[in-house]
């Protein structure tokens, strides 16, 4: 049987959770339909060093290609690479559904001129044809189709598949880049990781955002702590909070504050006034912590807890922080 | 004739000549303006205005210290100028008098009055120099204000009066056989105390005075054009030509024909704006009652609408020059336009539309219209708003609600209520005799929605058959109106007026001020004519017929009420008194306490003319300072009877005293339903 | 310098979906269109160049029935210069036809600068713009939310998840826009005004072959908002178990 492809996103030199769910999933495949899983790691001299990690999570063979010009990520020398590589004869390709997962292969799918699947969340292979699941208009509909294409290019949701751990040969293997990686035309000159600490409101993923339920200032802490425990979230504010000085106007969310749509959005001791709904409604998933079941927050949340956010806060930081110790 | 009357009879000659020629130049001025704006109709309304507002004064009576100062100036510059226009005959022709042509009783009143009247205006003077020199009276203050003119205007009438009383007292020393105290008392009096001048000398003040007289009449005649008291010549006329339009259409925005072939839309130069504006820079006293009243410049805002009219006069002066001289060779250099140049957009966006200073001028002066002009090009022609308005247009035109709401929940809060919609009575053949129109408020708004379930239980346990639009319903357009955005007001507007259409809808009903000035007062501009009530005279109305069941109640949880009075439905539509009936009918045990600024003179909430869609972050939120006022008068609660004056106050109460609830009156008799 | 934005009409997203009886679409009774949000975006970017620049021209194109001219004309009220729709009527659900079409189009156009979306926020396949790209043979960089184009070069930046990457190209180029780069303005009276006069060409589309089918669009399954799961710090656990198994974004 054809093998499956697995591209493992790599950043500044360390694998990413994202490049370990591509090869669980491809793992899967593979299982099912047999084949191999070919992972590849692509990065500056001594990315080889993850190729354990890659097998652990079910690479049969792991293909490394490393050189100065890969430190960056370098769509037109991967893409030339991996396409070739691909009209090899392989089943599938699984990318990340990441800023950079989404660039490649649209990239491969075009230079091999085939329909892919993008930012998809389940995916169930039969025959020559892959039933894909991939949600639009902002995921208020599920898009379901057939891919016909072979190979089937496929980028993953973050979440999607867990990565889980079935452990492989992962024996490493050379790739040699199509093209040299250092004449091409679109270079990526730097790569950083966003200032430290304060992500803006509007590029966080998840935001904690507290209200006048807080009752003081001092008690923003706890907000903040569970922003903190996600790692990735921002802190935002109501305007009564912001009127109040707790927290300066830029951190304001609604109608004449910010407007964010994050992945996930807590708000704690908010009541959700029209004009703070009119800043969040559009969150995809939305927590509410208010201890008045008929605070208005709560008709447009997907989770709520009736509760006093003093007391709940700590608990659920704490939970949190544990979960993301466990990934 | 003598040669002195020949010179005199020269010089009122070159006076009047002057005086017409600077008539005519600003007469001309007004002609830069747009002339679509005709105000030769309604003559009886506007002669009422003119003797009611013009001549006795009202509006200047409101301000209970200048008022009577003012009135007593004005009055006798009236009966004065009979006088003047004997006296400045009288240098011409020295043998006229009105003697001739009255009976003597009238005569020696005439005569009487002029002497009274001369003394009232003395005391009034300086009275007025002594306030604006010892008091810093706040609404007097200003940069934009011509502080020394006033000075001078005062001394200028003071000295008038003196030299008259002057000339008319050295006449009686200088020919005795004159005097007599049955004609003029006062000067006679003077006469007697001056009796000790020789007859001669007393002949040389006589002359001196007199012509000091002369003269300071007509120099004062020609400085007014030049000076704020332009307003004695203008206010008057000004007065006359006012808004006539009654209770609900003064507030009326005018028409704007998108299609015209025209580039610009709204007013960014003085020429873009009204005739009729360009006259109330003429006709404007800076006595800054209108800033006096302005929620915004009161709460420490740039926005002063004396200002705004003080703008239009200067650039309009500046303007003219500019436009008379093109093309000519000697062009004068061009000023910054009134946008930008005077007027700053922030003071723009600053106004609530709240009306109170139109209310307050006591000469007629609109200085919305002239905001909201301008408001118009900065949205149609420059695309010039505070960016946290944007969504709201987009939502209004996508969604028909200035919040990105599903449109088809709009009808959500009726679910359970058996509340039909037009559509689902049309389907069977059904119509009902009143349309609820809940507006966006209503519909989507948590604790709007509140009012709007307890207006639709009153109606029901009333036995009123109504129903809604639901989904078919769209946001009436004020927001966008009062924003500028008259093109998407219009698509509103146009949709909603169709849907009406459809339903053959004559009576409405509507908890919300603002839907009701709309679908009331500026739907007839789009073929839309229906009789619009609001719910608290709607409520009023069943209550007073009884057919409102209300459990009998002894003793009230609340027992004192503040009402706060919403500017669309006070000053815009006369309705002050049903939403108290209501509250008095409804809780016939609570005591209604006034706040200080209540009825006409009510504070805005802050929401009006889209302000509930921008950030206040200049001065003091205007919000917060009604709060304090309601909260200073130790009601146990604060009633509203409109959606945006609820959010505004509640969201300001409760930051302060949570334990003081605030109502719409809906919810009031709701909440006692039997 | 002459730019070209690509452009698709996309319902509001605020709505509440309904699947059409055929199963593969939206029912799109009472639905707004207007343009999907990334390509005002990137009309905003375009047109914000040529005003700097003073010069240069903005081409506006969309794939669609007669409907898409109603988007195109608030392109052109945006301040765009030129429009051109690629008619065809039967919905494309086929990226790489689609592409093929825009690049028919593009390809004697001699522009410096093709702006596409980051994705269309309808149907969310982030593809067109790589395709257009590749067919055209120009370098592509996408998914950006700053933009230099100076001598001949792209400067961007890419955000990633938690960082960011400063990217270059030399022109003519492809680049998809991300957000936070502009705001849409808000056309002007004058502008929608001046747009009637500006020219809109129709062309038929020369769409490509289609290689793929959607089968089945449906509703995620309810997650009801108001969903209360319990009181106090007791119900945490259970929320973070939905987080993670359910919303997935923990
Ligand atoms: C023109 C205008 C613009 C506005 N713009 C914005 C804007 O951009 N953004 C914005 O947010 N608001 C805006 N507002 C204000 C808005 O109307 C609300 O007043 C505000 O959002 C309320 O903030 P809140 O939810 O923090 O406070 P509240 O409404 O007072 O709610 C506090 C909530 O906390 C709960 N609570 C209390 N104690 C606890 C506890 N111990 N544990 C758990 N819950 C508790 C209460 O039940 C209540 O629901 C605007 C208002 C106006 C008039
Ligand atoms: C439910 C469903 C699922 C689909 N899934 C896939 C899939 O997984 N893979 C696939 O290849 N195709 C798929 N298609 C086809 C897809 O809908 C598109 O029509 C096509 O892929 C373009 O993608 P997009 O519209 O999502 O735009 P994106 O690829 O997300 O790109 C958007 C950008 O492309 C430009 N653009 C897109 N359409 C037009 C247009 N009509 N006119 C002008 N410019 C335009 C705009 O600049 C826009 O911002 C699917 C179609 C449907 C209905
Ligand atoms: S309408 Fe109200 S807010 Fe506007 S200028 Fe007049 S007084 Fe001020
Ligand atoms: S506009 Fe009217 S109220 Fe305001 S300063 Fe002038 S005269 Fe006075």
């Amino acid at each position: 049987m054809a093998n499956i492809l697995a591209f493992s996103e790599t950043r500044l030199g360390e694998l990413r959770r994202a490049g370990l769910e591509t090869v669980t999933a491809a793992r899967q495949v593979a299982d099912a339909t047999g084949g191999q899983v070919h992972a590849v790691l692509v990065g500056a001299p001594g990315i080889a060093q993850h190729a354990a990690r890659l097998a652990a999570h079910g690479a049969d063979v792991v293909l490394v290609m490393e050189h100065e010009a890969f430190a960056n990520y370098n769509p037109e020398a991967i893409t030339a690479t991996l396409a070739a590589r691909l009209e090899s004869g392989y089943r599938a390709a699984f990318f990340a559904a990441s800023a950079i997962g989404h660039d490649l292969v649209a990239r491969v799918a075009a230079k091999m001129r085939l329909a892919y699947a993008s930012d998809v969340t389940e995916f169930a292979f039969s025959g020559d044809a892959v039933a894909v699941a991939h949600p639009g208009y902002t995921n208020k509909i599920v898009q379901r189709f057939v891919l016909k294409a072979t190979p089937a290019l496929i980028s993953l949701r973050a979440g999607a598949v867990l990565p889980v751990e079935n452990a492989k040969a992962g024996a490493v293997e050379a790739l040699t880049a199509a093209i040299d990686p250092t004449s091409v035309r679109v270079k990526v000159t730097l790569t950083e990781k966003a200032a430290g600490g304060k992500i803006d409101l509007g590029e966080a993923p998840v935001i904690v955002a507290g209200g006048r339920g807080l009752k003081e200032a001092a008690n923003f802490k706890l907000v903040e702590d569970l922003a903190a425990a996600f790692g990735n979230a921002a802190v935002g504010a109501t305007r009564a909070v912001t009127d109040d000085g707790w927290r300066p106007h830029s951190d304001q969310i609604g109608q004449t504050g910010r407007l964010v749509s994050p992945d996930l959005y807590v708000a704690c001791g908010i009541s959700g006034a029209i004009q703070h709904l009119a800043g969040m409604r559009t969150s995809k998933t939305i927590v509410a912590i208010n201890k008045d079941k008929e605070a208005p927050i709560f008709k447009v949340a997907d989770y709520g807890i009736v509760g006093d956010v003093m007391e709940v806060l700590p608990v659920l930081t704490e939970a949190v922080k544990a979960v993301k110790a466990g990934a | 004739m003598t040669a002195s009357n020949g010179l005199f009879a020269l010089i009122v000659a070159v006076a009047a000549g002057f005086f017409a020629s600077n008539v005519q130049r600003l007469v001309g001025y007004l002609r830069l303006g747009r002339l679509d704006d005709s105000r030769w109709d309604n003559v009886p309304r506007r002669l009422y205005n003119l003797a009611t507002i013009g001549i006795f004064q009202r509006k200047i009576f409101r301000d209970g210290i200048a008022g009577p100062m003012h009135a007593a100036i004005f009055w006798g510059f009236c009966v004065l100028t009979v006088g003047t226009s004997e006296f400045i005959v009288r240098g011409i022709v020295p043998t006229f008098t009105l003697a001739h042509y009255l009976p003597q009783w009238a005569y020696r009143f005439y005569q009487n009055s002029q002497d009274l009247w001369g003394a009232l205006v003395i005391g009034a003077v300086a009275f007025a120099l002594w306030r604006r020199l010892t008091h810093r009276v706040k609404r007097l203050q200003g940069a934009e204000t011509h502080a020394n003119d006033p000075l001078l205007i005062l001394s200028w009438i003071g000295l008038l009066m003196v030299t008259m009383f002057l000339a008319e007292s050295f006449e009686m020393v200088a020919f005795p056989q004159h005097a007599s105290p049955y004609y003029r008392p006062l000067s006679y009096a003077l006469a007697n105390v001056l009796s000790f001048v020789p007859q001669d000398w007393a002949a040389f003040f006589r002359s001196l005075n007199w012509w000091s007289h002369g003269l300071l009449v007509l120099g004062f005649l020609n400085y007014l054009p030049y000076s704020k008291h332009l307003h004695v010549v203008a206010s008057l006329p000004n007065v006359y030509l006012s808004n006539t339009s009654g209770p609900g259409q003064a507030g009326v925005m005018k028409y704007m024909d998108l299609e015209a072939e025209t580039e610009q839309f709204g007013a960014k130069d003085v020429e873009h704006l009204s005739w009729k504006s360009l006259l109330d820079g003429f006709a404007c006293t800076e006595c800054g009652r209108c800033t006096a009243v302005c929620p915004a410049n009161t709460t420490g805002k740039l926005l002063s609408p004396r200002k705004i009219i003080v703008n239009v006069r200067e650039r309009l002066e500046q303007r003219a020059l500019e436009l008379q001289t093109a093309g000519s060779g000697r062009e004068t250099a061009e000023g910054r336009p009134l946008l930008d140049g005077f007027i700053s957009e922030q003071e723009l966006w600053a106004c609530t539309t709240c009306r109170a200073c139109v209310q307050e001028c006591p000469v007629s002066i609109d200085q919305l219209s002239v905001i909201l002009e301008m408001r118009r090009n900065l949205v149609l022609g420059e695309s010039r708003f505070p960016e946290e308005v944007m969504p709201a247009f987009e939502s209004m035109e996508q969604r028909g609600s200035p919040w990105a709401f599903d449109p088809g929940e709009r009808g959500k809060w009726a679910d359970g209520l058996d509340i039909p919609t037009m559509a689902e009575l049309a389907e069977r053949g059904e119509t009902a005799d009143i349309l609820y129109f809940v507006g966006c408020m209503g519909s989507f708004d948590d604790r709007a929605k509140k009012t709007t379930v307890a207006f639709a239980k009153i109606m029901k346990a009333a036995g009123v058959n109504f129903a809604i639009l639901g989904r078919e319903e769209k946001c009436n357009g004020d927001p966008a109106r009062r924003m500028g955005n008259e093109y998407l007001y219009q698509m509103l507007a146009r949709e909603n007026v169709d849907t009406l259409a459809k339903y053959h809808v004559r009576t409405i009903v509507t908890a919300c001020p603002h839907c009701m000035h709309q679908l009331g007062n500026e739907y007839p501009q789009f073929g839309g004519h229906y009789d619009v009530i609001h719910h608290s005279t709607f409520i009023a109305h069943l209550l007073a017929q009884g057919r409102v069941p209300l459990r009998e109640e002894l003793h009230a949880a609340v027992s004192t009420f503040t009402y706060h009075d919403s500017c669309y439905l006070g000053r815009y539509n006369q309705i002050y008194d049903a939403p108290r009936e209501t509250l008095k009918r409804a809780l016939p045990v609570v005591h209604l306490v006034e706040m200080p600024r209540s009825g006409d003179r009510g504070l805005c909430c802050g929401a009006g003319g889209g302000r509930m869609w921008m950030e206040e972050s200049e001065g003091k939120r205007i919000n917060a300072e009604r709060a304090e006022e309601a909260l200073a008068t130790g009601a146990q609660a604060v009633a509203v009877a409109c959606p945006f004056c609820m959010t505004m106050m509640r969201d300001s109460i409760s930051s302060r005293d949570e334990s003081v609830p605030v109502y719409d009156i809906a919810e009031v008799v709701a909440e006692r339903l039997g | 310098m002459k730019l070209a934005v690509c452009i698709k009409r996309v319902p509001d997203m605020e709505g509440r979906f309904k699947i059409a009886s055929s199963g593969t679409g939206i029912d799109e009774a009472g639905l707004k269109f207007d343009m999907s949000d990334f390509d005002g975006y990137a009309a905003e970017v375009a047109i914000q160049i040529t005003e700097k620049l003073g010069a240069g021209e903005v081409t506006v194109i969309s794939l669609g029935p007669d409907v898409v001219q109603e988007t195109l004309r608030k392109a052109l009220s945006m301040g765009a210069h030129r429009a051109v729709q690629l008619k065809h009527d039967a919905p494309v659900s086929d990226g790489l036809a689609i592409a093929t079409a825009l690049a028919a189009e593009l390809k004697d156009g001699g522009y410096d600068l093709i702006l596409c979306g980051r994705m269309a926020v309808d149907t969310q396949n982030r593809s067109t713009g790589a395709f257009v790209a590749e067919l055209l043979g120009l370098p592509v960089i996408t998914a950006i939310s700053q933009l230099n184009v100076d001598g001949g070069v792209v400067k961007a930046r890419r955000e990633l998840e938690g960082a960011y990457e400063l990217i270059e190209c030399p022109l003519p180029a492809v680049v998809t826009i991300d957000e936070g780069i502009a705001r849409a303005r808000y056309p002007s009276l004058k502008g929608i005004m001046a747009a009637k006069k500006k020219p809109l060409e129709v062309k038929p589309a020369q769409v490509g072959a289609v290689t793929y089918q959607l089968e089945k669009m449906e509703l995620p399954a309810d997650r009801a908002a108001g969903r209360i799961i319990g009181e106090g710090k007791d119900a945490v656990p259970e929320l973070v178990r939905l987080l993670k198994e359910e919303a997935k974004v923990l």
